[in-house]
């Protein structure tokens, strides 16, 4: 295909604490194709949330750069304009608590991208029942189930129409009989051909719906394979000993 | 997972109603009410109850009904006095038609008279050439542009009978100023009250004679008009008895027996009589030395109250000889005469030393006439009659007078007469070109805006003040939430500094530093209301703004981070998100600010507001009663608080989330 849709290069970040620094992303540089899906593991601690974070910039970085759908995340200026075409759903969900599952489709649509209220209802409807849960639109996060609330945080990040979506851990925090209706949510949007990072490690949705497997450690990117190659065989031994511990 | 399902299936079969222990017993109409009940309120309720039992009880005490009444700026039912106006209109004719149309009669002299005062014409001279002439109007080109003048307004022209093209000098009404009450306003329309109708009541015994006339009516100015007829009543002028407080050369006030005070022009006083104390002494006797033993005779007339006499007697600093009896031990012999005359004639033949007079009846001068009269009698007057001046009983009459009007009411001893008709104007509100005064008019029922003090004072500063409060706190929260060093300093700054000072402190700096400030650099004058508004809100505001600061930091960040990855601004995410949740959260603790700012507008009154606290201490400054004064005061302020709690719970219930 042509031009990567994210272009990550030597990027660097550093969490000053009171107890020292961290250097949380040590001179990353990763490409991603328009319509890949790429999953990242690696143990905890390891850089995964704050790489994602940093790709629609809710961390800044301390060096090298990103590029995501030729827009570089250098000024403020651009920043909204990314965040719109990035999608990104959360380990804990992060519905707005005092909107029902409707409702939090419906505010991003109406407020940024100044859709009419019906068209957005309309729109935040067929969402609702893409990911499984048209019944639940008048119902308030609190009344949800785990699984259903990750699914409304979807919908609510496809209504923005992304071209990237990005998730952080979106089953961890979740019952495994609900992790399955999330996962089958994310394996349709990957066939339909969305571009997505997820952070997981979720096997055997890596191995169904990746097209590439990375491995972090230290701030690091360690190697990255086919998901099947990777899992099953994979050439570092940090890799092995982290994957012998999770399996 | 389609085991899975089969499983639970198996567990919960569709059931049957009436077996499923919670379909089993329908919700009736009475667990409805009982669950409602339940949820209420109930002891803000119940003290609600015992708080308006207790106003009750005390509305039916006439003292209590006294204070509570001084207290709430004494309402009236129903009033028609809305507001005072003065209104500039654009359109005269109307107006000044129903001016000439009044100045027939005596009566109408007066609402002519009040009517000048009231609506008053601003009359505009131009020059120039007269450009357009129709059968209305003229247009005339001057300097200052082109003028389209009503006919029927101009009331000079110079030369008379300038035609088009000639040059020309007019003088014509330009504006109207009509000053009165609103009483009724619609959406055409305005009616003032430019004249308030004027009675009288008096005592059918004091007419001396009446009369009807007929008041013919001017028909060239009203073809529809009707004659009217007038009742002119001459009547004795009003008997007045009381106690007499002063008395000068122009005026003098009594007390009257209702504790009520009556100031009277000299001028309207017909007579009135004082208590006057008059001594005659015998010519041979005013030298003479009177020593111990000796016998002093009085002499009075049987009428005179001779205590009384000898009391004021008393009084007297410069006492002639013979009465000065206390001095010697003298014993005194006090003789009656059947009347005053046979008391002189007695002190002329030396039959009495003195004679001692003390009237406050038509004839209190008759000694001093009666030694004028008989220049030859052996009786003089050592001092000029002594009228009391003041702390004494007197009865003064007013001059007669002539009343005209129409009877409007008759009793048999009363007669109640409408000597001034009110007079109404009606604007037409198109026409109105300057609201140049609309203050609040009577305190009634349909018209709260008049209500201007006690409780209503303490509400409305309360619910403004704490409305700005709300504003300035939710700015300073936000700015103490906000990453920008600057904005933070701020508002840290304020927060600390305000807290740090108490609210009265700031009150009086709101009142006698900040509002001369501002009327000095601004020109921007303050009302008392408003000084007290500013200071209570700049004062909770500091508190309000810790409250949000709070309420906001409390949400997870977590909502920030997918609102903005949402692609929202951060004042975006701020009102859509974080804020309406944040409010949730605060809602108690800015319902507790609500009633300790009703509260603390008790402090409002150093600025000499009348407040609920200050008409409360008046009136017990006034009527030394602290026992009911202050026990109002106290059951208003809780009354209100328990109320406005009452109104939180309910507003916090309406907002809590479903769960
Ligand atoms: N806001 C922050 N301030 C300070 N340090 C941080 C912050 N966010 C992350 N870090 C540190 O940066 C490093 C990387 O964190 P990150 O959350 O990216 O790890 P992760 O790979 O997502 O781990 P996990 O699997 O537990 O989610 C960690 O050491 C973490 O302590
Ligand atoms: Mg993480």
């Amino acid at each position: 295909m042509n031009e990567p849709i994210i272009q990550i290069h030597n990027v660097h970040k550093r969490f000053h604490t009171l107890r020292g620094t961290v250097h949380a992303l040590n001179d990353i540089s990763l490409d991603v194709m328009p319509g890949e899906v790429v999953v990242i593991v690696g143990p905890s601690g390891s850089g995964k949330s704050t790489m994602l974070r940093c790709i629609n910039r809710l961390e800044t970085i301390d060096g090298g750069s990103i590029v995501v759908d030729n827009i570089p995340l250098t000024n403020a200026r651009n920043i909204n304009k990314v965040r719109t075409e990035v999608g990104m759903v959360f380990q804990s969900f992060n519905l707005f608590p005092d909107r029902t599952a409707l409702g939090n489709v419906v505010l991003a649509q109406r407020v940024v991208r100044k859709r009419r209220r019906s068209d957005a209802a309309t729109k935040a409807q067929n969402l609702l029942a893409k990911v499984g849960i048209p019944e639940k639109a008048d119902a308030y996060p609190a009344q949800l189930s785990g699984g259903q609330q990750q699914r409304v945080a979807i919908a609510r990040a496809l209504a923005m129409d992304p071209k990237i979506m990005l998730f952080d851990e979106p089953t961890s925090a979740l019952d495994p009989e609900m992790i399955k209706e999330v996962l089958d949510v994310m394996l349709d949007l990957a066939k339909e051909g969305m571009t997505m990072v997820v952070v997981s490690h979720e096997m055997g949705f890596a191995r169904a719906a990746a097209d590439r497997a990375v491995f972090m450690d230290e701030g690091r990117i360690v190697e990255e394979d086919i998901p099947d190659v990777l899992f099953s065989n994979p050439s570092h031994d940090r890799t092995k000993l982290f994957l012998s511990k999770i399996l | 997972m389609p085991d899975e399902r089969m499983r639970t299936e198996q567990l919960h079969p569709p059931s049957d109603p009436s077996l499923d222990p919670l379909v089993q017993e329908p919700q009736r109409w009475t667990d409805r009410i009982l669950n409602w009940a339940a949820g209420l309120p109930w002891w803000a309720i119940i003290l609600a109850v015992i708080a308006i039992f207790v106003l009750y009880s005390m509305l039916s005490s006439v003292a209590y009904r006294r204070v509570i009444r001084s207290l709430t700026d004494d309402p009236q039912v129903s009033t028609d006095d809305l507001f005072d106006v003065v209104q500039i209109v654009g359109e005269p004719t109307m107006i000044i038609g129903r001016y000439t149309d009044e100045t027939r009669d005596s009566v109408e002299t007066v609402i002519a008279e009040l009517l000048d005062t009231v609506i008053d014409s601003e009359e505009v001279t131009r020059t120039g050439f007269i450009e357009e002439e129709t059968p209305a109007t003229l247009t005339i080109q001057s300097d200052e542009g082109a003028f389209t003048i009503p006919k029927g307004r101009v009331t000079e022209m110079d030369p008379p009978d300038a035609m088009v093209g000639s040059d020309v000098t007019i003088t014509y009404i330009d504006r109207v100023t009509v000053t009165g009450v609103l009483t009724d306003r619609n959406d055409k329309t305005m009616t003032v009250r430019t004249v308030n109708e004027e009675t009288v009541t008096f005592a059918k015994d004091r007419i001396l004679s009446q009369d009807i006339q007929t008041i013919a009516c001017d028909r060239d100015a009203d073809p529809n008009c009707e004659d009217r007829e007038v009742i002119v009543i001459q009547r004795q002028g009003e008997i007045i008895s009381g106690r007499l407080n002063t008395l000068s050369q122009t005026n003098m006030s009594l007390e009257l027996d209702d504790e009520s005070t009556r100031e009277i022009r000299r001028s309207d006083v017909d007579y009135f009589n004082v208590p006057t104390l008059t001594i005659a002494v015998n010519v041979d006797m005013a030298e003479a030395a009177v020593g111990e033993g000796d016998e002093v005779r009085l002499g009075f007339a049987k009428e005179t109250d001779i205590t009384d006499a000898l009391v004021e007697l008393e009084t007297l600093d410069e006492v002639p000889v013979p009465l000065r009896y206390a001095d010697g031990d003298a014993r005194v012999v006090l003789v009656p005469y059947p009347d005053i005359v046979a008391a002189l004639e007695a002190a002329d033949a030396g039959e009495i030393d003195a004679v001692v007079y003390l009237d406050d009846s038509l004839d209190r001068l008759a000694v001093a006439d009666w030694v004028d009269a008989n220049p030859g009698a052996n009786v003089m007057l050592p001092t000029p009659p002594r009228e009391c001046e003041r702390n004494c009983d007197v009865t003064v009459k007013l001059v007669d007078d002539e009343v005209t009007g129409t009877v409007i009411k008759e009793t048999d001893d009363e007669i109640t007469l409408r000597t001034v008709d009110a007079v109404y104007i009606i604007l037409d509100r198109d026409k109105i070109v300057d609201d140049r005064r609309m203050e609040p008019g009577v305190c009634a029922l349909n018209n709260l805006r008049g209500c201007d003090s006690g409780i209503f004072l303490t509400l409305r500063v309360t619910f403004m003040a704490y409305g700005l409060a709300l504003i300035i706190g939710l700015f300073f929260g936000l700015m103490r939430v906000s990453s920008n060093p600057i904005l933070y300093a701020i508002s840290t700054l304020y927060v600390e500094v305000i807290r740090g000072i108490p609210l009265l402190v700031i009150l009086l700096y709101a009142g006698f530093v900040v509002s001369p400030r501002i009327r000095d650099t601004f020109g921007l004058e303050l009302t008392d209301e408003w000084e007290a508004i500013i200071g209570l809100a700049f004062g909770y505001g500091a508190f309000i703004a810790e409250i949000f600061r709070a309420g906001i930091q409390s949400i997870s960040r977590g909502q920030m981070e997918a609102a903005r990855s949402l692609g929202m601004s951060y004042p975006q995410s701020m009102r859509y998100v974080i804020l309406p949740q944040a409010v949730r959260v605060v809602l108690p603790p800015l319902g507790n600010d609500f009633i300790a700012m009703l509260k603390d507008s008790a402090l409002i009154s150093v600025l000499a507001l009348p407040d609920l606290l200050q008409l409360g201490r008046l009136y017990v400054s006034r009527t030394f009663r602290a026992f009911e004064g202050y026990n109002t005061v106290a059951i208003l302020y809780l009354g209100m608080t328990l109320l406005l709690s009452l109104l939180v719970r309910i507003i916090e219930r309406r907002a809590r989330l479903p769960r």
